[in-house]
């Protein structure tokens, strides 16, 4: 239920935002902070599977590669869990996942 | 299954028909001295029965064998199997909450049961300790050892030593404070813990900064099972690695982490302790099997502890008193020259400084280390150590540390491949000299590191299996392959030999998983499927 939420609520979230295509190239309409909060997250808790920085993911999927339309997808599985992840979603906030998206759509592009 | 006494469990080994300890014996030898399997009967090993544990999280557990039944573990399940037919005598689920695999580091598994007095004793991934009848699986007490949303999690197998059982814990990538807990088999009542990390005011503490509270979340897991000699009666437990990697907040030698210490099974006191890698830069960890044997040295019969060290030092240790004997690199090493036989102490290079200094730098061998937890066995007939180990660098650099959130990982570190040179090997099947480190044999490995355990015999046969799923059979002499099996996921487990009836058995649990899985899942992912199974093998009569 509460995961059911959180997505709702970044769905709605998502709304505000112009699609991926059309953002600038440097930040695509994330915040600097958001970034960086994104940023710490993946560090501290995804980068033991999905590699430092994004590279070299070792086991878990290549995260480069995770296909800029599907935010939604993307929301699902961190809150939820997919394959041998666990879910995240009472750890982190809807915003927190949130970053997290940002962080894996530009964060290593600035 | 009937009752098995104290007795049983010490003589493991001597009535060949049982398997009742983990590493096949106190000693964790990993060596059988049955021979009907031999160099040149190997060839007619062939699979007798074959039993699916319904699992996709990765097989790593050693079996039991106790009075013609078989019993394995994994994360999901405890069952039990007539050793001969193959048959599902009894299974017992378990349930743990999704999000459990979070705090866990490296592979959703478990290592293997305890059995004593009629009884199957296992940890469980949520960190909870259970006792089962070993006659019908039912459930006769279980107990919390921690709270696994802070980072707590059991995969070890227990030890019983003098009455008591006793478990471990993981969790040092999410900045635990480790310990070693005493229970009563009977009840399950707590008979001790012992803090890996002594306390303030503790002998010990004075080696973590007094100005800051890191101790507290300082690490020093315990998830690979000690050893016992019921002699001296003393435990040999290996301490895992101080929290977190990036060592820039714990200035000091952050005892006991990367250590061992030997301590008395009814108590939890420690006699003595040596640590391997003082203020640990680099998760070498010690969790793993601490192997006691007699050795001559010098001319006189040494009682001794070895361990092929994740950070690519072969220890031997007096293991009454905890003096050391030998040290010797064994695989390319790059952050200390030398371990000063004086103090006991490794001698870090400048590779060593860089990394303290966060600098991205190239080091040997990777924080996996040149041997992970794939258990070497030691026979000691030829005297010689039998090992799957690694060669490995990786680019490792610390970051800045952040504060502690419980739960949540406690490393702070980037740790990026290495461009590999063509034809350089990424492991070795090896016969090792304990006391030189040097090679009797070698054999490279071109692509899979190999991560389970070998297994000795008497027979002049080792056994061990590939990531890729052959099930395979070795000179002891020589290294040369004699026999293979191919098993229907990849092999990270540790393999074992009994007898029933007369005839000689090998087992082996077969099923993908680990943190070898985690690491190389992209190469193997199309190759080899996931599915846990027990594979059973003796000689096809003539």
């Amino acid at each position: 239920m509460r995961a059911g939420l959180a997505i709702a609520s970044l769905v709605i979230a998502a709304l505000g935002c112009a699609p991926a295509t059309a953002q600038t190239p440097q930040l695509q309409g994330f915040a600097p902070q958001q970034l960086k909060t994104g940023a710490e997250i993946y560090a501290r808790n995804c980068s033991p599977c999905h590699g430092a920085r994004m590279l070299d993911p070792q086991g878990a999927s290549d995260l480069r590669k995770f296909p800029r339309g599907e935010r939604e997808r993307f929301v699902n599985s961190v809150t939820r869990g997919k394959n041998q992840m666990p879910p995240w979603g009472d750890l982190l906030k809807p915003e927190e996942v949130e970053a997290l998206w940002a962080y894996v759509v530009a964060g290593e592009k600035i | 299954m009937t009752g098995q006494t104290l007795d049983d469990l010490k003589n493991d080994g001597k009535n060949t028909d049982n398997i009742l300890t983990y590493g096949m014996g106190y000693h964790q030898q990993r060596y059988s001295p049955l021979r009907q399997i031999d160099k040149n009967t190997v060839r007619r090993l062939v699979p007798v029965w074959n039993l699916s544990l319904d699992n996709n999280w990765g097989e790593q557990a050693q079996p039991i064998v106790y009075d013609g039944v078989m019993v394995v573990t994994n994360a999901r399940a405890t069952v039990a199997i007539d050793a001969v037919s193959g048959k599902q005598i009894w299974k017992q689920t378990l349930e743990w909450p999704p999000e459990t695999p979070r705090v866990v580091c490296c592979g959703v598994s478990n290592k293997g049961a305890a059995i004593y007095n009629g009884r199957v004793y296992r940890t469980t991934l949520d960190a909870h300790v259970v006792a089962y009848d070993a006659k019908t699986g039912k459930e006769i007490w279980k107990s919390k050892v921690a709270e696994w949303k802070d980072g707590y999690a059991l995969t070890v197998a227990p030890l019983i030593a003098n009455g008591v059982l006793i478990t471990g814990i993981s969790g040092a990538e999410f900045g635990i404070r480790g310990f070693i807990d005493g229970w009563d088999p009977e009840t399950g009542k707590q008979l001790w813990r012992h803090y890996t990390i002594p306390a303030r005011g503790e002998k010990g503490n004075e080696t973590w900064p007094q100005d800051n509270n890191a101790w507290e979340t300082g690490g020093g897991s315990a998830w690979i099972t000690g050893s016992y000699d019921p002699a001296l009666d003393l435990m040999y437990w290996g301490i895992g690695n101080p929290a977190p990697w990036a060592s820039q907040r714990r200035p000091g030698d952050n005892l006991y982490t990367s250590s061992v210490l030997a301590m008395r099974p009814k108590t939890g006191e420690v006699v003595w302790y040596y640590q391997f890698t003082p203020n640990d830069a680099y998760d070498y960890d010690a969790c793993w099997e601490l192997i006691l044997a007699e050795l001559n040295v010098q001319g006189r019969p040494r009682k001794v502890a070895m361990q092929l060290n994740r950070n690519g030092f072969l220890y031997v240790l007096d293991r009454t008193n905890g003096q050391l004997i030998s040290a010797n690199a064994y695989e390319k090493v790059n952050w200390a020259s030398h371990v000063d036989l004086k103090t006991g102490r490794p001698v870090e290079t400048d590779i060593a400084k860089s990394i303290r200094d966060m600098k991205a730098t190239e080091h040997w061998p990777s924080t996996r280390g040149a041997k992970n937890w794939q258990h070497a066995a030691f026979n000691p007939q030829t005297g010689l150590i039998y090992a799957n180990t690694m060669h490995e660098g990786r680019m490792y650099r610390h970051l800045e540390t952040k504060p502690f959130v419980v739960g949540q990982r406690y490393q702070f570190i980037e740790n990026l491949l290495l461009p590999r040179a063509a034809g350089e090997p990424v492991g070795h099947i090896e016969a090792i000299d304990p006391l030189t480190a040097e090679k009797k044999w070698r054999v490279p490995l071109a692509d899979f590191q190999i991560w389970s355990a070998m297994l000795t015999t008497g027979g002049g046969v080792l056994f061990t299996g590939k990531e890729t799923g052959e099930f395979i059979a070795l000179d002891a002499d020589t290294g040369k392959q004699l026999w293979q099996f191919q098993t229907g996921s990849g092999i990270n487990a540790m393999p074992v030999t009994f007898t029933q009836k007369g005839r000689q058995y090998v087992t082996v649990l077969s099923g993908i998983g680990g943190l070898y899985w985690n690491i190389a899942r992209e190469q193997l992912k199309d190759k080899v499927p996931s599915g846990g199974s027990v594979w059973t093998f003796a000689l096809m009569p003539n």
